[in-house]
């Protein structure tokens, strides 16, 4: 017995040897050294924008020496969390990650990315736009990641039904009131749209676009600037189209919505330029009745808008080979033929501003009877806003949540401006309880 | 003795045990242990060390320096009883604690009654489509949570349930069951479907191993067919009955994945909603596992004092006579 | 237990009628008959709508009557196999070693500690078997997060063996060996074996666990359960979607971001599809299906 159990801790043994050796992660730590150019680099790549991975593989045939292999992750959210979680591991991070704009921060706090300054990445500046440059480097000498797209701010609206209802598409956010009326008076069930609780990004676009900038650096404090004037402003105007219910007060991205955006109940969308994709997926059938106009505004004579969504490629801190993957970063983002397979694949509005112009001639295929489609989406790209995240802005989505939910169930103005309350007190109180100097 | 998990060791067991003859250190100690060992090793690993680990985590907390943003700028420090504290002061663990407790007692009721009521009618000769209707109760144990909740989302939202659609055929306006006031109702839904059919299974198992003997006495004394249920079967399964309790309790409280897949679809479910899913919130959303670490202890905490306290009560009641 | 079951056996058909005789007070009652297929009804229902919901097109799912079923069933399969080159029959691959062969390793474990649990008398006993009991109270959410951040230190984070071994040990599965061993094993065998110079290992695995069997197919399709329906734990531990088991895989196809429509009909299709081998299992495995929770307190 003694010996058949000394027997079983020695296989045991054996296989935990085994496990180790044969499969510990595929984080490409094993490449040996960067500093020479023909010794074969493996990099792996945490992205979820759909078919990514098919750009990714005209990288590879072209340079057998870097090879990248793209892990498909769910979204911004839980890709972001794995990170964190790897980090605080020690292990396990890709060499590469896909990371929206307003998560740098926090990555950037937890130590999670690598600055590029030293790399190619950093002579790209002159292909962005100031703004997105700076939520890259966070206003200082570091950068932290490439851009890839962004998400300027549109208006998809139903022109079939507007022609119908014999309405002029809305510029300012008055005329959009004034149409969310229309809409719901000749049909009780149909909405211009509707004001989700889920998606804190498309709420700070439009609070973007009325001139907030939530968060702030003041010497070695940070400021937060959630319950000021703008965002005020926007709360309340969507407040109180919620409690006139002139508007819908559903979440968006939910079966009911699809239903919804299918059957011409829900007539309009306050979207992003990545918005016809969405649009066909859960809707093709009304291919050929949506039209894209700019945002209403708050005031016609300075042209502005927000950005919902955009992100960035990183280099984490746990690669072996960062200056390989910055040269791959590099590519993917101004490289000519790979901005135009970005557009082409996934569907995105590159950041690239050359590569813009040059890739987006067409308009894309759901929008096929509007050629000024991407004229229309240019040039709110010229109007976006600056805007600075802080480096809890999951804390404060979160609130966003939490606290917005129950002002759309309350269907009351006031709910909107208190849940803009919570939201500040929420995110000051974080940052203050993590040992933060709040301003 | 339904109580080995209080009170080990029935009689069966040691009656067979090798103490009588065995008396060297090998067999008594040794082989025992090493035969153990695969189970103990991985139970050390896999579930003692993370308990000790999530301990030690509950102790720490974040300290940041400046902006936070350089490298080194955050470390961990020593926090006392400071997450504790806090976890037992925050309204939204207490909320989200009287939410469950509110959702445990709509649920176990309904579930374990439903489930009492089908091994029942299952155990009876009279009823008939036993084999289908068995097969067809169980099968949602099946399904995984994240999926029924999704399947049942669909049945619920009121622009594509065809619940709503058939009341709006005959212009009823039906409540949705995502509205705050009705949200709970639909959690515990999902819940009793996934799990009535496999509380039925342990109940039916246990009615199934009464000898037959009994009810044909039984109805020699003239008891009708629901006598017979009240009277001698529900007491023998009696402790099958404290194990499914038991069991769904522990469940109970740990509610997660149906309400985290319901949240996106109504504006009714905050992220706190269940204990655990603020433990998810604190640990992957707002990225503090320090917080999130000292809320699981106190949870695992309740959750034992709960079980200790609850099999004390009904072995008393119970099980008093035969101890 | 055993001794019990050949009177009344698994069989519905024959525990309906032990022996063979079938008095007046047999005859079918229509209430119970009815309100038991109500139950079977409402447990069918979201199943027979995800059958129609699996046959639809993007477009008709939101725009025709939920419970009319298309003609789409087979492109949505189509669709969903050739979505990123199959990589939805590999999740199913993955599930089933996640499941199949985390149960098989899972309910040896179980049996052997719930064997020695229950027919070994050694000091310390009945500490272990309360210390691992309380394992069952410990939410599995709670274990996901130092469970990543200590297999990360071996390097096993992103690898099959993240998923497959932390989910081996189960309080629950040995709390039941135990009751099966000291129901269904004779200690006189486990004498008799002995004296005859059988190992103890030979005694488990030739004579101790065939006895255990009934109960050890309960502890598998426990335990098979249990891990394809732990979404947590998949979900932290792996990065790389080729390593998804089918919950984690689906539902990122519903979560892809804002910036991408969430592919609903590859989901209906696959969550149909992925239901089926379960049912077939349970099917097949069902009348050995037996969770006596309290066996063991019955005869006591």
């Amino acid at each position: 017995m003694r010996k058949s159990f000394r027997a079983g801790a020695v296989a045991m043994l054996a296989a935990a040897a085994m496990l180790t050796a044969g499969c510990s992660g595929t984080s490409g730590t094993d490449a040996g050294s960067a500093n020479d150019p023909n010794q074969k680099v493996e990099l792996t790549y945490w992205a979820w924008a759909p078919n990514l991975d098919k750009v990714v593989e005209v990288w590879n045939e072209k340079n057998p020496n870097i090879h990248v292999t793209v892990n498909k992750q769910d979204g911004g959210d839980p890709a972001v969390t794995k990170l964190l979680t790897a980090v605080k591991a020690g292990s396990g991070a890709p060499d590469l990650i896909q990371a929206e704009y307003q998560k740098i921060p926090t990555l950037v706090a937890a130590d999670a990315l690598a600055d590029l300054s030293g790399t190619e990445a950093n002579e790209t500046k002159s292909h962005f736009p100031e703004g997105v440059w700076d939520s890259v480097t966070l206003g200082g000498d570091a950068l932290y990641a490439v851009p890839q797209d962004t998400g300027p701010m549109v208006f998809y609206y139903r022109a079939d039904i507007f022609e119908k209802l014999g309405l002029s598409v809305p510029t300012t956010w008055d005329e959009y009131a004034q149409a969310a009326k229309a809409v719901h008076a000749a049909d009780p069930e149909a909405y211009l749209g509707t004001f989700s609780s889920n998606d804190a990004g498309w709420f700070t676009g439009m609070a973007q676009q009325a001139g907030a900038s939530w968060w702030g650096v003041d010497g070695d404090a940070w400021s937060v600037n959630i319950d000021e004037d703008p965002t005020n402003k926007v709360a309340e105007y969507w407040g109180g189209l919620v409690e006139e219910g002139t508007i819908d007060n559903k979440p968006m991205y939910t079966p009911e919505w699809n239903t919804a955006l299918n059957t011409g109940k829900q007539v309009g969308w306050l979207s992003a330029a990545w918005g016809p994709g969405v649009l066909s997926g859960n809707a093709g059938a009304t291919a050929g009745l949506w039209k894209v106009a700019p945002m209403p505004q708050w005031d016609a004579s300075k042209p502005s808008t927000g950005n919902w969504g955009g992100s960035s490629t990183a280099v984490t801190t746990q690669s072996k080979n960062a200056e390989a993957a910055a040269k791959f970063a590099t590519w993917l983002n101004t490289d000519p033929e790979a901005v135009q397979a970005l557009v082409k694949e996934t569907g995105v509005y590159p950041a690239d501003n050359a590569g813009a112009k040059s890739a987006l001639t067409a308009a894309p295929e759901f929008f096929s009877h509007q050629p000024d489609f991407y004229e229309v989406v240019a040039d709110a790209a010229q109007n976006v806003g600056s805007f600075t995240y802080g480096p809890n802005v999951n804390v404060a989505f979160n609130a966003y949540n939490d606290q917005f939910a129950k002002a759309a169930q309350a269907k009351q103005k006031s709910a909107f401006s208190d849940a803009v309350k919570s939201m500040q007190q929420v995110t000051v109180e974080d940052l203050k309880q993590t040992g933060f100097t709040v301003k | 003795m339904a109580m080995t998990v209080t009170k080990p060791g029935p009689a069966a067991d040691t009656a067979a045990g090798p103490s009588r003859r065995a008396k060297n250190f090998k067999s008594r100690v040794l082989i025992p242990y090493a035969m153990l060992a695969p189970g103990i090793i991985l139970f050390l690993v896999f579930m003692a060390a993370p308990i000790v680990y999530t301990l030690v985590l509950s102790f720490q907390k974040k300290k940041v320096s400046g902006l936070g943003l350089g490298k080194g700028s955050q470390s961990q420090v020593f926090a006392g009883f400071e997450n504790y504290v806090s976890a037992l002061t925050d309204p939204e663990f207490l909320g989200s604690v009287l939410r469950v407790l509110l959702y445990g007692l709509i649920l176990i009721p309904l579930m374990l009654g439903f489930a009492l009521l089908f091994a029942l009618l299952l155990d009876s000769r009279r009823t008939r489509a036993g084999s289908f209707s068995r097969t067809a109760i169980f099968l949602p144990y099946a399904v995984p949570a994240v999926i029924s909740s999704l399947l049942w989302g669909f049945l619920y939202l009121p622009g594509v349930s065809p619940f709503h659609f058939l009341a709006r055929q005959f212009g009823v306006a039906l409540p949705s069951l995502l509205d705050p006031n009705l949200v709970t109702f639909a959690i515990c839904n999902i819940a009793l479907w996934g799990g009535v059919g496999f509380n039925m299974i342990v109940m039916y198992t246990s009615l199934k191993a009464v000898p037959s003997e009994i009810y044909e006495a039984a109805k020699l004394d003239g008891c009708s067919e629901i006598q017979t249920a009240l009277r001698i079967k529900i007491p023998i399964i009696a402790p099958s009955l404290v194990m499914t309790a038991l069991f769904s309790m522990i469940a109970t409280l740990q509610v997660f994945a149906e309400p985290t897949t319901l949240r996106p679809l109504a504006n009714s479910l905050s992220t706190s909603w269940s204990p655990l899913m603020l433990v998810y919130r604190d640990a992957f959303t707002r990225n503090d596992v320090y917080s999130a670490a000292a809320t699981s202890i106190v949870i695992a905490a309740a959750t034992f004092i709960i079980s200790f306290l609850f099999l004390r009560v009904v072995q008393k009641r119970a099980f008093g006579q035969e101890n | 237990m055993t001794t019990l079951a050949p009177s009344r056996t698994s069989n519905t058909k024959s525990a309906r009628t032990p022996k063979g005789a079938v008095s007046a007070h047999d005859k079918p009652s229509y209430l119970s008959t009815g309100i038991l297929i109500l139950g079977a009804l409402y447990c069918l229902f979201p199943v027979i709508w995800v059958v129609a919901a699996a046959s639809k097109d993007g477009n008709e799912l939101f725009s025709t009557f939920t419970l009319a079923p298309s003609t789409h069933l087979w492109d949505n399969i189509v669709a969903l196999t050739e979505y990123r080159d199959g990589l939805f029959w590999r999740w199913m691959a993955n599930t089933a070693l996640y499941a199949g062969v985390g149960a098989i390793v899972s309910t040896w474990v179980s049996a052997l500690s719930g064997y020695v649990l229950a027919k070994f008398d050694f000091p310390g006993k009945s500490g272990i078997f309360k210390v691992l009991l309380m394992g069952v109270l410990v939410p599995g959410v709670i274990l996901a997060i130092p469970q990543y951040l200590m297999l990360a230190q071996a390097g096993l984070t992103n690898t099959y063996w993240s998923v497959l071994l932390p989910q081996i040990i189960s309080p629950y599965g040995i709390y039941l060996a135990r009751i099966y061993a000291a129901a269904s094993v004779p200690g006189d065998v486990i004498e008799a074996a002995r004296t005859e110079g059988a190992k103890e290992m030979y005694i488990f695995n030739r004579i101790a666990a065939p006895m255990m069997l009934p109960g050890l197919v309960t502890i598998f399709l426990f335990q098979f359960v249990a891990i394809w329906n732990n979404f947590m734990l998949p979900y932290i531990m792996l990065g790389d979607d080729h390593l998804f088991p089918i919950t984690v895989g689906l539902n990122g196809l519903l979560n892809q971001g804002a910036s991408a429509p969430a592919l609903y009909t590859l989901v209906l299709a696959g969550a149909l599809l992925s239901i089926i081998p379960l049912v077939i299992m349970f099917l097949l495995l069902q009348r050995y299906w037996r969770v006596d929770l309290a066996a063991g307190a019955v005869k006591a």
